[in-house]
C-alpha cells in the first residue's frame, strides 16, 4: 500500500511488472534504470538464477520527482515468470499498489500470456485485492519483431485486455514504450492516490 | 533518524542509544520504510527494505511450508558487520526491523533491546488509527502536468 | 553431566546463589543456564556478556591483563562473572544474602574448565 509522509511530503508506491516467463520484465527496469539519471535511481537489485532468470525479484527504487509539493518515489518490481516460482510471484505482490502486465507479442506464447494473467488474479484473489480494482496497465512487449510472429496490439487487446484498461506497444530492448507504459500506470496510482483510497 | 509517524520516534531513539547498532530499518511486510536511522541515501533505504522483506515474507513461508511456527529473527554474523532481521506484530499491522550492527555491540544486546524496542513500539502506538489525511485538492490538477514534466512527453 | 552442567551446579549450591549461567562475551547470547524462576538469564547473558568484552578491551588499552572476575554489586544483590576460556564467561546473579566468598571460588574454579 502506498505510503504518504505528510511531515517529510514524500509519497511511496510499489509497482510490479507481472507476466510470463521471458516476456521482458526485467528489461524493462534495465531500459528505465539506464534511462534516469543516477540522482533519481537508487541501485538496481536482481535477485536472478546463473542463467540470468529472476529469481526472486528485481527491485529499482526511482524518484520521480515532486508533484504539489510531495517527493514522489516509486519502487519497480518484477516477478519471476515461470510457473514454478508462484510462491515468490504472491510473495512479491504483495501490497502492490499497480501492476504492469508484460505479455509477450509472438502468437506461440499466447497461452502463457492467459496462464499468467489467470495467475495474477488468482494470486491477488489469495490477498484479497479484486484485479479490476487495482491499477493496472497492459504491455504488448516485442512488437519489433516480424509481423507473422507476433499478434498485433488490437488483438491482444482482445485477448487479455477484458476491462479495457490502458495498453501499450512496446519494445523493451529499445525502450519503445517502456517510459509511455510507466507514466500511464504511475498516473493511474496517484490518481487513486489523490482519490483518498489508498492513503496509509 | 526518519520516522513516518513520531510516535516511533522515542522508543527507536531508546534502541539506537542502547544497542548501539549502526543501522536501523523499520518497515512494514511489504517493504515500505516506516522510519530509519543511519541510511545515506533515501533510494538505498527502499533497497535495503525491499530486500528485508523479502527474506522475512520468503523465511515465513519456508516456516509454513515446514509445519513450522515462523522464525522469530533472522541473524546474519559477519565479520565486521552482523544483520538481525525480524518481523513482530504492531497495532499498525506487521512490521519488520533490518539492524545492522559492528563489533562495538553483540547480537545478544542487540536482540534483547530490539526486544524492548517491539514492546514500546507496541505500548506507544495509538489506539485509534489516525484519519487518514488527503491530498490537496490541486494534486490531480497538477498531476498531468507534473508527469509531463517528469517523464518529459 | 557435561563440564558446563557441573559448572553451573556448583555454583548454585552456593548459599543465596539465585541462578547461573554460561554466555558467550562475543555473542552475549546463552550457553547454558541454570535459573531460578524470575531470573532473566537472556539480559544477564547479554548484558554481562558485554561488560566482560568491555572490560577486556578496557584493560588491554592500559596494557594490563583481562580480569579475572567480576563483582558488580547493587542494592538487591550482585552479578558476579568468571571469564574462561574460548569467549564463555560463567555469570552468577546472587541475592543480597549470598556466600560471595564461596561463589567466587567456585567459580574461579569452574572457569578454568570451560571451553
Amino acid at each position: 500500500m502506498s505510503l504518504v509522509n505528510f511531515t517529510a511530503r514524500e509519497i511511496t508506491c510499489k509497482l510490479v511488472y507481472y507476466g510470463p516467463g521471458r516476456s521482458g520484465k526485467t528489461t524493462n527496469l534495465q531500459y528505465v534504470y539506464g534511462r534516469v539519471p543516477e540522482g533519481r535511481r537508487g541501485r538496481m537489485v536482481s535477485l536472478a538464477t546463473q542463467t540470468d532468470r529472476t529469481l526472486f525479484f528485481d527491485f529499482l527504487p526511482l524518484e520521480l520527482g515532486s508533484i504539489s509539493g510531495f517527493t514522489t518515489k516509486f519502487q519497480l518490481y518484477t516477478v519471476p515468470g515461470q510457473s514454478y516460482y508462484n510462491a515468490t510471484r504472491k510473495l512479491v505482490l504483495q501490497g502492490a499498489d499497480g501492476v504492469v502486465f508484460v505479455a509477450d507479442s509472438q502468437a506461440r506464447r499466447f497461452d502463457d500470456n492467459l496462464e499468467s494473467l489467470q495467475n495474477l488474479q488468482d494470486n491477488l484473489l489469495s490477498q484479497g485485492v479484486d484485479v479490476r480494482q487495482l491499477p493496472v496497465a497492459f504491455q504488448y512487449n516485442k512488437q519489433d519483431l516480424p509481423r507473422d510472429l507476433i499478434l498485433t496490439p488490437e488483438e491482444m487487446d482482445d485477448a487479455l485486455n477484458f476491462r479495457a484498461v490502458q495498453s501499450f506497444s512496446a519494445d523493451a530492448l529499445h525502450g519503445s514504450g517502456v517510459f509511455e507504459t510507466l507514466r500511464g500506470i504511475s498516473e493511474q496510482v496517484l490518481k487513486r492516490l489523490a482519490a483518498g483510497t489508498q492513503v496509509a | 533518524m526518519r520516522a513516518l509517524e513520531p510516535w516511533v520516534e522515542a522508543p527507536l531513539q531508546a534502541f539506537l542509544a542502547e544497542s548501539a547498532a549502526r543501522l536501523t530499518l523499520l518497515m512494514t511486510s511489504s517493504g515500505q520504510v516506516v522510519a530509519q536511522h543511519g541510511f545515506g541515501r533515501s533510494l538505498d533505504v527502499m533497497t535495503a527494505a525491499a530486500l528485508g522483506a523479502g527474506i522475512v515474507a520468503s523465511t515465513e513461508e519456508l516456516a509454513r511450508l515446514m509445519g513450522a511456527p515462523k522464525f522469530e529473527a533472522l541473524v546474519h554474523h559477519g565479520g565486521h558487520q552482523s544483520c538481525l532481521l525480524a518481523a513482530f506484530a504492531t497495532p499498525r499491522g506487521r512490521w519488520i526491523g533490518l539492524v545492522v550492527f559492528g563489533q562495538e555491540t553483540s547480537v545478544g544486546i542487540v536482540q534483547l533491546f530490539f526486544d524492548q524496542l517491539v514492546q514500546q513500539l507496541t505500548d506507544s502506538a495509538p489506539r485509534e488509527q489516525a484519519p487518514a489525511p488527503r491530498l490537496a485538492e490541486n494534486f490531480e490538477h497538477e498531476l498531468d502536468a507534473s508527469l509531463r514534466a517528469l517523464f518529459g512527453r | 553431566m557435561s563440564a558446563a552442567q557441573v559448572a553451573l551446579d556448583r555454583v548454585t549450591r552456593v548459599p543465596g546463589v539465585r541462578g547461573a549461567l554460561i554466555a558467550s562475551s562475543t555473542d552475549g547470547l546463552v550457553v547454558a543456564e541454570q535459573l531460578m524462576d524470575g531470573v532473566d538469564g537472556r539480559a544477564a547473558a547479554a548484558l554481562t556478556g558485554s561488560l566482560v568484552a568491555r572490560l577486556a578491551r578496557t584493560t588491554a588499552g592500559a596494557g594490563l591483563r583481562a580480569p579475572v572476575f567480576l563483582h558488580l554489586r547493587g542494592e538487591g544483590g550482585s552479578i558476579l562473572a568468571a571469564p574462561g576460556t574460548d569467549g564463555l564467561v560463567l555469570v552468577a546473579v546472587a541475592g543480597p544474602e549470598a556466600n560471595v566468598g564461596l561463589a567466587r571460588l567456585e567459580m574461579l574454579n569452574a572457569a578454568g574448565r570451560l571451553g
